[in-house]
C-alpha cells in the first residue's frame, strides 16, 4: 500500500469513527435519560423498527412507493425539459416565447402549487408525480439552456463542413456537447424531487416514506418518525450516487474525469 | 481558364452588425474584395490581425453569409458549408466526446458510405498523419500538435476539394509548429488539393504557399498578390534559399505597412 493511499484509508476510518462516536453520543445521552427518549429515540430502537419494518415488508412497499413517484415524476421532468432547453437555445422563437415563462417560474417555490394541483388532480400518484415533475423540470430546463446556448460555434462550423445538416447538428453534436450541463441539471433537479416526493406525500398522506411519517407522528410514534428519517437518507442517497455514476459513466470522454 | 479556378471571389464586401453606443455603424471587416485562387494552389491569406482575413475564409466556407459580391467554386456558388469546403480551425475543434478514429469517421458516415469502408479510409487517413496507435484516444488525452493532426486526417479524411485552414498551428509551439509545416506541405502534395490558408506568420505563408495575397488594414482588401516560386518542393533546406529569406524580409515590409495603418486607425 501506498503512503498516500494509507494517508487515504486512516483518513477515512478516522471519519467513520467520528459517526460511531456521535451515534453513541446520541445513544447514551438517550439512555441515561438527558434527553426525554420520546424526543430523542435512541438510534438502537430506531434500528430495531428499521429491522421489524423490514422483516414484515412495510418499509420496502413506503420506499418502494416513494422511489417510483419521484423517479417517474423525475423522468418525465428530464423527457420534457430537456429538449425545450436545447430548443431554446436554438431557436428564436422557443426562447421568445418561454424565456418569460421560464424566468418566472424559475424562483418561484414550486411547492405552494400543492393546493392547486390537489384540487386539479387530487391527492393520489398523479398530482404527486405531477407536483415533483414540476419542480424538476425548472433547474433542468434552465440548466440545458444555457448548457446549450454557451456552445463554441467551431465543432458546429466543422460538423456543419463535414457534411452534417441542421437536424443531425441538434442530435449528433449538440447534445453531447451540452450533455456535462444537463447532467448537473438533473443533478441539482433529483434532491429537489425527493424534497419534493416527501413533501407531497407528507401533505398528501398514503403510502410511501412521508406518508408513513406523517401517519408515525400523529401516533405520537417518534421511532417511528426517527426510522422514516433514516429510510429517506439512504434512499437519497442511493439515487445521487446511482446519478454520479451515470455522469462518470456518460462523460468518460470529459477531462473531469481523467484528474484521478 | 475559366475551368481552371479554385475559388473565384468577386466584389465581395461584409460588414459585422454594430452594438449600441460607440459602434452603432457596424465594422465593415471586408470591402469590394476580389481574388482569383487558381486550381489545386496552395494560397496564403497574409495580413494584420483584424483585417478580414478570416471572415473571408468564414465567407468561403458558407459559415457566414455573403451580403454583397459573390463567391463561387466549381460547384456554383458558395450558399451554406458543404465537404467540398472543409476547413481546420485554429483551436482543432475536435468533437470532444468522440475518439480519435469517431473523429475522422464522422464525415465519411455523412457521405453515407458503409461503415467499413469509413473505417478503412479512417484509419489510412490517421496514418497519413502519423497518428496511429490513437485511434481509440480521446482528443482531451492528446497533446496540441497530436489534436491539430487528428484534425485535419478528419478533414481531410472526406476529400474536399477546397481546403480551407484558418491559422491551424497558431497555437502550437513552435518545433511542433515547424515539423506541421513540413508535414502539411508533404501532404498536398501527395494529394494536391486548393488550399486557402489563413496565418499571420509571414514565413509560415512563404514557406508553404505557392502565391501569397497580402490583406489591406481594415476594411480588408487584396493589397499585394506575390508568386512565391519557390517550387514545389518545400524543406529545411528552404529556410535557408535565398529567394525564401529575400521573399520574407519583402513580404514582411508589406504587411508591416499594413499593421501600422491598422494600428493607427480606428484603434
Amino acid at each position: 500500500m501506498s503512503p498516500l493511499s494509507l494517508i487515504r484509508h486512516r483518513d477515512r476510518l478516522l471519519q467513520a469513527l467520528v459517526l460511531v462516536g456521535l451515534v453513541s453520543v446520541w445513544e447514551l445521552s438517550s439512555r441515561a435519560g438527558w434527553v426525554h427518549p420520546f424526543l430523542l429515540p435512541p438510534p438502537s430502537d430506531v434500528l430495531a423498527r428499521l429491522f421489524a419494518d423490514m422483516q414484515s415488508g412495510a418499509v420496502f412497499v413506503d420506499l418502494g412507493l416513494t422511489l417510483y413517484r419521484a423517479v417517474t415524476g423525475f423522468v418525465i421532468a428530464a423527457v420534457l425539459a430537456v429538449p425545450l432547453g436545447i430548443l431554446m437555445a436554438r431557436r428564436r422563437g422557443v426562447q421568445w416565447f418561454f424565456d418569460p415563462l421560464i424566468s418566472i417560474g424559475f424562483p418561484m417555490p414550486k411547492i405552494a402549487f400543492v393546493p392547486i394541483f390537489i384540487l386539479w388532480f387530487d391527492i393520489y400518484d398523479t398530482s404527486k408525480v405531477i407536483m415533483i415533475t414540476f419542480s424538476c423540470f425548472f433547474p433542468i430546463v434552465t440548466a440545458t439552456y444555457s448548457g446549450t446556448s454557451h456552445i463554441d460555434k467551431w465543432p458546429l462550423w466543422s460538423a456543419r463542413s463535414l457534411g452534417a445538416s441542421e437536424s443531425e447538428l441538434l442530435r449528433e453534436i449538440i447534445l453531447p456537447l451540452a450533455s456535462p450541463a444537463i447532467l448537473t441539471g438533473l443533478q441539482i433537479a433529483l434532491p429537489v424531487g425527493m424534497i419534493t416526493t416527501i413533501v407531497t406525500e407528507m401533505l398528501m398522506g398514503g403510502s410511501g416514506v412521508g406518508g408513513a411519517m406523517i401517519a408515525a407522528g400523529r401516533f405520537a410514534d417518534s421511532v417511528g418518525v426517527f426510522a422514516g428519517i433514516i429510510e429517506i437518507a439512504i434512499l437519497g442517497m442511493v439515487v445521487i450516487r446511482a446519478l454520479d455514476w451515470l455522469r462518470a459513466r456518460l462523460l468518460v470522454w470529459h477531462p473531469e474525469n481523467r484528474a484521478h | 481558364m475559366t475551368a481552371d479556378f479554385g475559388i473565384k471571389i468577386e466584389g465581395v464586401s461584409h460588414a459585422y452588425p454594430g452594438t449600441q453606443g460607440l459602434n452603432a455603424a457596424g465594422t465593415l471587416a471586408l470591402k469590394q474584395t476580389d481574388l482569383l485562387i487558381r486550381h489545386h494552389e496552395f494560397h496564403a491569406l497574409l495580413g494584420p490581425s483584424g483585417c478580414g482575413k478570416s471572415t473571408l475564409l468564414y465567407l468561403i466556407g458558407g459559415f457566414i453569409p455573403v451580403q454583397t459580391g459573390s463567391i463561387s467554386t466549381q460547384k456554383g456558388p458558395v450558399t451554406a458549408p458543404g465537404p467540398d469546403r472543409s476547413i481546420v480551425f485554429q483551436n482543432f475543434a475536435l468533437f470532444p466526446w468522440k475518439t480519435v478514429l469517431e473523429n475522422v469517421m464522422y464525415g465519411l458516415q455523412k457521405k453515407g458510405l458503409p461503415e467499413a469502408e469509413c473505417r478503412d479510409i479512417a484509419q489510412a487517413h490517421i496514418k497519413l498523419v502519423q497518428l496511429s496507435g490513437f485511434e481509440q484516444a480521446y482528443p482531451s488525452q492528446l497533446s496540441g500538435g497530436m489534436q491539430q493532426r487528428a484534425a485535419i486526417a478528419r478533414t481531410l479524411a472526406v476529400d474536399p476539394d477546397i481546403l480551407l485552414m484558418d491559422e491551424p498551428f497558431g497555437a502550437l509551439d513552435a518545433q511542433t509548429r515547424r515539423v506541421m509545416q513540413e508535414e502539411l506541405r508533404m501532404i498536398w502534395k501527395r494529394r494536391p488539393k486548393t488550399v486557402v490558408f489563413v496565418t499571420h506568420d509571414v514565413h509560415e505563408a512563404v514557406f508553404l504557399a505557392d502565391r501569397i495575397s497580402i490583406m489591406s488594414a481594415r476594411p480588408g482588401r487584396i493589397e499585394h498578390q506575390i508568386d512565391t516560386g519557390l517550387g514545389p518542393e518545400r524543406d529545411e533546406s528552404t529556410l535557408t534559399d535565398r529567394r525564401f529569406v529575400e521573399l520574407g524580409e519583402q513580404i514582411w515590409r508589406l504587411v508591416r505597412e499594413q499593421a501600422v495603418l491598422a494600428s493607427r486607425g480606428g484603434l
